[in-house]
């Protein structure tokens, strides 16, 4: 519904969105785990609704002329549209990235498109975790973050660890050799980019299945909820 | 058809119930909804508009189911909980200009007068506003979506006695071409004298009365004598204050001939307020 898009946009949007997209230019920092990055958007998002909390954005948009079901949905797809503006504002930098370091990153996954794929898994785990707590209690809304915060960096650990013993053990494992090749490498090879594109291809997959799911928890749960 | 009709509604808390309760308003009348705090006024209008999940009851508004038609039915309720107080650093021009959006029927020329009626100032922000302001806000936002029927919960509190009489004039202007109604709820009980047509009284999550306020009002007498008309007579009493000279109490009109020794008066709705609530915890209030 493009007037709750609307509202979201002008009386929601806090100064933090657009100002965290510019962390999309850590991937300039020669050695870094770069899905650290994509968690400051997720920190974006949390303000988004914590800010709602302070306005009593909930109860304005429900007496609006909308059900509960199509308040939750909007804030759901605005949330998706800041996901996404960064997914494409780190495709730019994954470009700058590799001329300014073609060597690779030393401190985790190289600036690829699995690293894209790795992103997108990273939001559908804050969108699981922090969207439909959220709406069981959004005056929970600083432990539901904590919790969604801590969730997101198991995921950066995970995925930056397995990259990291990837580049490292290259040379014992025949596997690892295998994923350093094709998966946390700039791809230069066809065999490259077609397996990281069906990588890419399985996160944005996990991300519309996992984000769908949280918005249909979220509506569940709110049609419960008194305000 | 009625405009609003609440049928069964009720909701279950630990601690409290909101025990089917049933009204219905027509078009053209304003209904006062009155109660002690915690009666369920706030409840009942919020499960009206599914802001409460109900636990059972019908809501039809202009003849429809509301919660089967929500979209359509809150387009034509306008809603208001007290003072606004949302988007506090946001200027009214920008909370109109997205509110006026979601109404297809809405009237910038009626909102620029109630504007000026309420003397309000687009560019200010919410949190720059008087209390009493950002319930004029609330309502002129309310009032100009051409809406059907107006749920206003408290609009009078935090205004001016000044103010409190001219928004008593514009719910009259509201209504007078007949297609309109109001249910509001208030503590200030002299605004209904003033403009209520009907009368819903709430206690304790349940109707006690819903009918116009002549009829309310005649189903009861003041009555006040001197210590020893008290005694024998103090079980039909509905509530009684005591005092150094005798008594003055509410009763029910059908108990009048047992109190014709008594000097005996109409009551306001005040009274009937007031005295219905000592009822059931058989206070007396000895002064």
């Amino acid at each position: 519904m493009k007037q709750l898009f609307y509202k979201e946009l002008k009386l929601c949007l806090p100064v933090q969105v657009p100002l965290f997209f510019l962390f999309a230019a850590m991937l300039l920092i020669p050695s870094y785990p770069y899905l650290v990055a994509c968690f400051f958007t997720c920190n974006s998002i949390y303000y988004l609704f914590n800010q709602s909390v302070g306005n009593n954005d909930t109860l304005f948009t429900a007496l609006l002329p909308v059900s509960k079901a199509q308040a939750v949905k909007a804030r759901v797809r605005f949330v998706v549209t800041i996901e996404m503006v960064m997914f494409l504002l780190l495709v730019p930098m994954i470009l700058v990235n590799h001329r300014l370091n073609p060597a690779g990153n030393a401190a985790g996954t190289d600036g690829n498109i699995t690293f894209l794929a790795a992103a997108l898994v990273l939001f559908t785990i804050f969108n699981v975790v922090f969207i439909p707590a959220f709406y069981r209690d959004e005056n929970k809304s600083g432990k539901n973050f904590l919790i969604s915060t801590i969730s997101v960096f198991v995921w950066i650990i995970l995925w930056e660890g397995f990259m990291i013993a990837a580049a490292v053990a290259k040379g014992q494992v025949p596997f690892f050799a295998w994923v350093a090749e094709n998966l946390d490498a700039y791809p230069v090879t066809d065999s490259a980019w077609r397996i990281q594109l069906v990588a890419l291809a399985v996160g944005a997959l996990i991300y519309g299945l996992g984000t769908c799911l949280a918005a249909r928890k979220a509506v569940r749960i709110f049609e419960q909820v008194d305000l | 058809m009625q405009l609003l009709e609440v049928r069964d509604l009720t909701k279950r808390y630990p601690t409290f119930t909101l025990d089917k309760v049933s009204f219905s308003l027509e078009p053209g009348y304003i209904m006062g909804f009155i109660g002690r705090n915690g009666a369920g006024k706030t409840t009942t209008m919020k499960a009206m508009l599914n802001l409460v999940h109900r636990d059972g009851g019908e809501v039809f508004v202009n003849g429809r189911s509301f919660f089967e038609n929500e979209q359509a039915c809150k387009s034509e309720i306008g809603f208001v909980m007290g003072e606004f107080d949302c988007y506090k650093n946001a200027t009214l021009r920008t909370i109109t200009d997205v509110t006026r959006r979601f109404y297809p029927d809405w009237d910038q020329g009626a909102y620029e007068t109630y504007l000026r009626r309420f003397a309000l100032t687009e560019g200010k922000k919410v949190k720059e506003l008087s209390a009493g302001m950002r319930v004029k806000y609330a309502l002129a936002l309310a009032l100009s979506h051409n809406a059907k029927l107006l749920i206003l919960d408290e609009p009078t509190s935090g205004l001016d006695p000044v103010s409190r009489d001219d928004l008593l004039d514009v719910f009259r202007s509201v209504i007078e071409d007949g297609s309109r109604s109001i249910l509001f709820s208030t503590h200030i009980i002299s605004d209904l004298e003033k403009c209520a047509d009907y009368i819903t009284y709430i206690k304790g999550g349940k109707i006690l009365a819903s009918t116009d306020v002549l009829t309310f009002r005649e189903g009861y007498r003041l009555v006040s004598g001197d210590r020893e008309h008290l005694e024998v007579r103090r079980p039909k009493l509905v509530g009684c204050k005591e005092h150094a000279f005798g008594f003055t109490g509410l009763i029910r009109a059908e108990d009048e001939e047992a109190f014709r020794s008594c000097k005996i008066a109409p009551a306001d709705l005040e009274s009937i307020m007031i005295y219905t609530e000592q009822e059931d915890s058989h206070e007396t209030t000895v002064l």
